[in-house]
C-alpha cells in the first residue's frame, strides 16, 4: 500500500498537471508549484516509510508474458530512493525562486513528477520487465523538459540535444530489453531476487557473456561510459536546471543500479569476463572527462564532463568484483548524486543570472558579490575533487583501493595499471576544480553585480551542502544500508 | 461416401455473416428507398456491432481450443477454424471498420446520395472478407476471402474521383492483381505439394516428408509470403502504400491501415500456423523481410512532410514489426504477432482519427501538412494529447505502454530463438521509429511562437492564443477519437485486457 501510494501520487499528479495545461493561467503558476511540492513531499514521506518498513507489492500484471507488478525495497535501492525523493522536492523548491521558461509551468512540473515516478519505479522494481518499463517512463518527460524548457538561445542545438538524448537512450534501453528478455528466457524467471539468488547457475558461459555484453552496452549508454557518452554534455548544457539535476543525480544512477541488479548479481561469470574491458572504458572516461574539463569554457558542459569522470570511478568500483568495490561504487553513486545536484543547481542559477555559462567572460567574483553561492560552489567543487572529509572522497578512494586488490578472477596487473591512471585522473579533477574556482569564485571584481541565493534556492543549496558534509563525515549512513545486499552478491561472485 | 454436405453453425460464422448480410441489406434498402444516407450508416454500424458481439464467445480460449464449423462429414477436416487469435483479429477488424464509419459519418451535402449505399456495402464486404480469411482453413475460401477483403478497397480509394485518388487506386489495383496472381500460383503449388486443399500442419508435413515435393512446398510458402507481402505492404512489395493512402479519403486510408492490415496479417497467420511444424527454413525469408521493411519504412517516414504519407510509411515499418516474431517458429510467435498487430492498429487508428478531426477543423491542406502541427498542444490540447498518446504508442514509449508491451512481446520470440542479428536490427529500428514519431510530436508540443522568436521571456505565456476557429469537428469523429483514446489508455494501464483475448 505504501509502495503503491509512493508511485501513484507522482503518477496522478504528473498526469493531472500535464492534462490541466490550461487550468493554470500564468497568474496562478504558483499553484502548480504548490501542488507539485505537496505531491513531492507526500511521495517522499511514503518513500521514507517504505524504506523503514520494507513492504512488498507483488501482483500479476501481464500473465500472458509472465510479468508481475513486483515492487520492494532493499538496502541497495534504499539510498537511491531517498536521494530521488529528496531531489524531487529540491527541484520543485528551487523552481519556486527560479521559475521555468518556455511554456506552461504546469506541464513542467507534471514532467518532473513523471520523471520522479519513473526513477522511483526503476529503483523499486523487482521484475526485470517492469524494470525496463520504468526505465523508459523517464524518457519522454525528460525529453519534453529539454526540448521545451531548455536553453532557447540556439533552437537547432536544443532540438539536437533533446533528440540525441532520447535516441541514444532508446538505443541503450532497447539493447537492455533484448538482454533482459534473453536473461529471463535463459534463467526462467523475471524476478530480480530469484535471478540474483541463482547467480547464473545453469547458464552457459558464452550465453552469460552475450547477455552481459548486451546489458552492459545498453546501460553503458545511460551511465554513460566513455565512447557512448556523447549525448550527455549537450543534454546537460541545454536542459533547464531541474532537468540537469534529475538527469545527473538520478537518471545516470539508473544505469549503474541496473548493472548491479541485472549484470553483476545474476551473471557473475559473464560480467567477470567483460569486467576488464568495462574497467578500461571507465578509466578512459575518468581521464577523458577530466581533460575535457580542463579546457571546457561552458560551465554546464564542464560539469557534465566531470559527471563522465565521476561515473568512471563508479564503473571501476563495479568492475573490481569485490565487496569493497561494489560498496564504493554504490557510495560513489550517491555521492555523485548529491554533488552533481548541488553543482547543477548552482550553475543553473548562475547561468540565469549571467545570461550564459561561458567561463571566458569576465564576471564578478562570487566570493565578493554572492557569498552564499560562493560557499556552495567551494563546497561543491571541493567534494568533486575528492577532498577527504567530504562526500566525494569515500567512493572514489574506496573504488581505487578495491581495484588495487581485485577479486581473484580479475587480471591484477591490468587493474593496478588502471588504478594508477585513475589516480592521475583524480589529479586532473583537482586541477579543473581549482581552475573553475579561480575563474569565478576568487578575484576582486564586483561588477556586474548579481543577487545572492535566497528563499527556495538557498534552502536547497544549504541542504545539499549539509548533505555533502554529513555524508562525508559519516559515510556509514549509506554504507551500512548497502552492505548486506552487496555481501549477498559478492559472496557468490568470489566463490 | 458421396455425401458432400458440410455441417454449418451459423453462430460461429456470425462474425463473417453479419457484415456480409449487412452489405446485402444496405443494397436492398437502397433499391427500396432512395436518397437515404444515415440509415445506411446505421445498418452498417449495427451489422458490425452484431458481428463484434458474436466474437465474444471465442475470446481468451485456452491454447489449442478453437471453434470450428463447415466441417466435412468424413475425416472431420474443417474449413472454418477460429481460435482465440483468429477471433481477436476478427473483433479488431469489425471494430476498426466501425471506427472508419464513424470517421466518415455524413454531415453535409458533399456526398452524392447514391454513393453512400455503395460505400457502405463496399466497407462491409471488405470487412466480411477480413473476418472470413482469418478463419478460412482451406485454400479456396482463404484465397477468395482475401481477395474479398482487398478488391472493395480499390473502389473505395477511387470513389473520391480526384486525380490523386485515381492514381492511388491504380497503384492499389496493380498491387492487388500482382498479389492475387502470386497467391493463386502459391495455392496451386500448395495443392501440388501436399495434395490437400486444407491449410493444416498435417497437409504441410505430407509434402515436407516427400523429398520430391518438398521444394514445391517451400516455393509455395515463399511465393505466398510474397503475395501477402503486397497486402501487408512489406518491403519490397510496399510501393503502392504511400500513393494509395495519400490519394484515398482519410477514413478510407484509416480503413487500409486498419482493416486491410488485419486481413492480411490474419491470412498470414493462418498459413504460418500451417507451416510451423516445418521448422525454420521456409520462414528465414520472414526475418529478412521484417528487417528490411522496418528499416526502409522508418527511414522513408523520417523524410516525409505530409502526415498521411508519414503514417503510410510508418505502416510499412510497423508491418515489419508485426512479422518480426514470425521469424521464430513457436506458438508464442503467433501470439506476439497478433499482439503487436492489435497495438499497432489501435494506435494508428487513433492517429488517423485525430487527423480526421483536424481535417474537419482546419481543412485538409493544413491537417495533412506536418509543419502545420506546430503548437497543436496549445491550440487543441485534447486532440494533441490523444495524438501524442497514439504517436508514443507507435514509438513504444511510456505513456504509450501498450506499444512498449507490444515491442516486448514481439522481441521475445526473436530473443528466445537467439536470432541476435535480427534482434539488434530491431533495436536499431526502435530508435529510428522513435525518431520518426518524436519528430511529429516535437512539432505538436512546441510553442507556436518558438519558430519566430528565440527569446522566451519576451513572450508572456498564453498572451496571444490564436483565436480558435469556430468550426468544430463532427461529433461522430470526436466519438471515434474518444473511444479509441479511451481504449488505448485502458489497454496501456492493463495490457492484459488485450493480450488475454489472444488466449491463455
Amino acid at each position: 500500500m505504501i509502495l503503491l501510494l509512493a508511485l501513484v501520487i507522482p503518477a496522478v499528479t504528473g498526469t493531472a498537471l500535464i492534462l490541466s495545461g490550461r487550468a493554470f493561467r500564468p497568474s496562478a503558476e504558483g499553484n502548480a508549484n504548490t501542488l507539485s511540492l505537496v505531491a513531492s513531499v507526500a511521495t517522499a514521506g511514503f518513500v521514507t516509510a517504505a524504506v523503514i518498513n520494507r513492504p512488498v507489492l507483488d501482483q500479476p500484471w501481464l500473465p500472458s508474458l509472465g510479468v508481475r507488478m513486483h515492487f520492494a525495497v532493499d538496502g541497495i535501492s534504499a539510498p537511491l530512493l531517498i536521494l530521488t525523493a529528496a531531489l524531487s522536492i529540491a527541484v520543485v523548491l528551487n523552481a519556486r525562486s527560479r521559475p521555468p521558461h518556455g511554456g506552461s509551468s504546469s506541464t513542467f512540473y507534471g514532467c518532473l513528477q513523471l520523471v520522479e515516478l519513473g526513477a522511483l519505479a526503476t529503483f523499486l522494481a523487482r521484475d526485470a520487465v517492469i524494470f525496463y518499463l520504468s526505465f523508459e517512463i523517464v524518457l519522454i518527460p525528460m525529453w519534453v523538459l529539454i526540448s521545451r524548457y531548455g536553453d532557447s538561445h540556439d533552437l537547432a542545438a536544443r532540438a539536437d540535444a533533446s533528440g540525441r538524448f532520447v535516441l541514444y537512450t532508446v538505443l541503450g534501453s532497447t539493447l537492455m530489453l533484448i538482454g533482459i528478455l534473453a536473461l529471463v528466457q535463459a534463467s526462467g524467471t523475471a524476478n530480480l531476487d530469484a535471478l540474483a539468488a541463482a547467480h547464473g547457475t545453469g547458464l552457459a558461459r558464452h550465453m552469460q557473456i552475450i547477455i552481459a555484453a548486451l546489458l552492459l552496452v545498453g546501460m553503458g549508454i545511460k551511465i554513460p561510459v566513455f565512447p557512448l557518452h556523447t549525448w550527455l554534455p549537450p543534454a546537460h548544457t541545454i536542459a533547464p536546471t531541474a532537468g540537469s539535476v534529475m538527469l545527473a543525480a538520478v537518471l545516470l544512477k539508473m544505469g549503474t543500479y541496473g548493472v548491479v541488479r541485472l549484470v553483476i548479481a545474476p551473471l557473475p561469470i559473464g560480467f567477470g569476463a567483460l569486467a576488464p574491458a568495462f574497467a578500461v572504458v571507465g578509466v578512459v572516461g575518468i581521464v577523458w572527462g577530466g581533460l575535457a574539463c580542463l579546457v571546457e569554457n561552458d560551465l554546464k558542459r564542464l560539469i557534465a564532463y566531470s559527471s563522465v569522470a565521476h561515473m568512471g570511478f563508479v564503473v571501476l568500483g563495479l568492475s573490481s568484483g569485490t565487496t569493497a568495490g561494489l560498496q564504493a561504487a554504490l557510495f560513489a553513486n550517491i555521492a555523485h548524486g548529491v554533488v552533481s545536484a548541488l553543482l547543477f543547481f548552482l550553475v543553473g542559477g548562475l547561468k540565469e543570472r549571467w545570461g550564459s555559462a561561458d567561463l571566458a567572460t569576465a564576471r564578478a567574483a562570487l566570493r565578493e558579490v554572492s557569498p552564499r553561492l560562493g560557499l556552495a560552489l567551494v563546497v561543491g567543487f571541493a567534494a568533486s575533487l575528492g577532498l577527504p572529509g567530504l562526500v566525494g572522497f569515500w567512493g572514489e578512494f574506496l573504488a581505487m583501493y578495491s581495484a588495487w586488490n581485485p577479486a581473484p578472477d580479475r587480471p591484477q596487473t591490468l587493474m593496478r595499471v588502471l588504478v594508477v591512471v585513475a589516480v592521475l585522473g583524480a589529479g586532473v579533477a583537482a586541477a579543473y576544480s581549482l581552475r573553475v574556482l579561480r575563474l569565478i569564485w576568487s578575484g576582486d571584481r564586483t561588477t556586474p553585480a548579481h543577487e545572492d541565493a535566497r528563499g527556495g534556492e538557498w534552502s536547497v543549496l544549504a541542504a545539499l551542502v549539509c548533505a555533502v558534509l554529513v555524508l562525508g563525515v559519516a559515510p556509514g549512513l549509506v554504507l551500512n544500508s548497502t552492505s548486506k545486499g552487496v555481501a549477498a552478491i559478492t559472496m557468490e561472485v568470489s566463490r | 461416401m458421396s455425401q458432400a454436405v458440410v455441417s454449418v453453425n451459423a453462430g460461429i460464422l456470425l462474425p463473417v455473416l453479419a457484415p456480409a448480410v449487412g452489405a446485402a441489406v444496405v443494397l436492398v434498402t437502397d433499391v427500396a428507398v432512395q436518397h437515404l444516407r444515415r440509415v445506411h450508416y446505421l445498418i452498417a454500424l449495427a451489422s458490425l456491432v452484431v458481428g463484434a458481439v458474436a466474437t465474444f464467445a471465442g475470446l481468451g480460449m485456452v491454447a489449442g481450443a478453437a471453434r470450428r464449423t463447415l466441417c466435412l462429414p468424413a475425416g472431420g477436416q474443417c474449413m472454418y477454424v477460429a481460435d482465440s487469435v483468429t477471433t481477436t483479429l476478427q473483433l479488431a477488424a469489425l471494430l476498426a471498420a466501425a471506427l472508419t464509419l464513424l470517421l466518415s459519418w455524413p454531415d453535409d451535402k458533399k456526398q452524392s446520395p447514391g454513393s453512400t449505399a455503395v460505400i457502405m456495402s463496399l466497407v462491409l464486404t471488405a470487412t466480411a472478407g477480413a473476418t472470413a480469411v482469418a478463419g478460412a482453413h482451406d485454400v479456396g475460401s482463404w484465397l477468395v476471402a482475401l481477395e474479398l477483403a482487398t478488391l472493395p478497397t480499390v473502389a473505395l480509394v477511387a470513389l473520391r474521383g480526384a486525380r490523386s485518388a485515381i492514381s492511388g487506386a491504380i497503384a492499389l489495383l496493380t498491387a492487388a492483381l500482382v498479389s492475387f496472381a502470386l497467391l493463386a500460383l502459391s495455392a496451386a503449388l500448395w495443392f501440388t505439394a501436399t495434395g490437400s486443399g486444407f491449410l493444416t500442419p498435417a497437409a504441410a508435413l505430407v509434402g515436407f516428408h516427400d523429398p520430391v515435393r518438398r521444394p514445391i512446398l517451400v516455393l509455395a510458402v515463399v511465393v505466398l509470403i510474397a503475395g501477402i507481402g503486397f497486402k501487408l505492404s512489406l518491403v519490397p512489395f510496399h510501393a503502392w502504400t504511400p500513393e494509395a493512402y495519400d490519394g484515398a479519403p482519410l477514413p478510407i486510408a484509416a480503413f487500409l491501415a486498419g482493416v486491410s492490415k488485419i486481413a492480411a496479417a490474419a491470412a498470414l497467420l493462418v498459413v504460418i500456423q500451417a507451416v510451423a511444424p516445418l521448422g525454420e527454413p521456409p520462414l528465414a525469408a520472414m526475418a529478412i523481410v521484417a528487417a528490411v521493411s522496418m528499416t526502409l519504412g522508418n527511414i522513408m517516414a523520417l523524410r516525409q512532410d505530409g502526415v498521411v504519407r508519414l503514417l503510410a510509411w510508418s505502416t510499412v515499418a510497423q508491418a515489419g514489426w508485426v512479422v518480426l516474431p514470425l521469424a521464430a517458429v513457436s506458438s508464442a510467435a503467433v501470439h506476439a504477432s497478433g499482439a503487436y498487430l492489435l497495438a499497432y492498429v489501435l494506435a494508428t487508428l487513433l492517429a488517423f482519427a485525430v487527423v480526421a478531426a483536424l481535417v474537419q477543423i482546419r481543412g485538409a491542406a493544413r491537417a495533412r501538412d506536418l509543419t502545420e502541427y506546430r503548437g497543436l498542444l496549445s491550440a487543441h490540447p485534447v486532440l494533441a494529447s490523444a495524438l501524442g498518446l497514439a504517436l508514443l504508442s507507435l514509438a513504444g514509449l511510456p505513456p504509450g505502454v501498450l506499444g512498449l508491451v507490444a515491442k516486448v512481446a514481439a522481441l521475445r520470440p526473436v530473443v528466445t530463438s537467439e536470432l541476435w542479428v535480427l534482434a539488434i536490427v530491431a533495436a536499431a529500428n526502435a530508435v529510428l521509429g522513435v525518431a520518426v514519431y518524436l519528430r511529429w510530436l516535437l512539432k505538436v508540443i512546441s510553442s507556436p511562437e518558438a519558430s519566430e522568436q528565440a527569446s522566451p521571456p519576451a513572450v508572456p505565456d498564453g498572451a496571444a492564443p490564436v483565436a480558435a476557429r469556430a468550426i468544430r469537428a463532427h461529433p461522430a469523429t470526436l466519438v471515434a477519437v474518444g473511444l479509441t483514446a479511451v481504449a488505448l489508455v485502458l489497454t496501456s494501464l492493463s495490457p492484459q485486457m488485450l493480450l488475454g483475448m489472444l488466449g491463455r
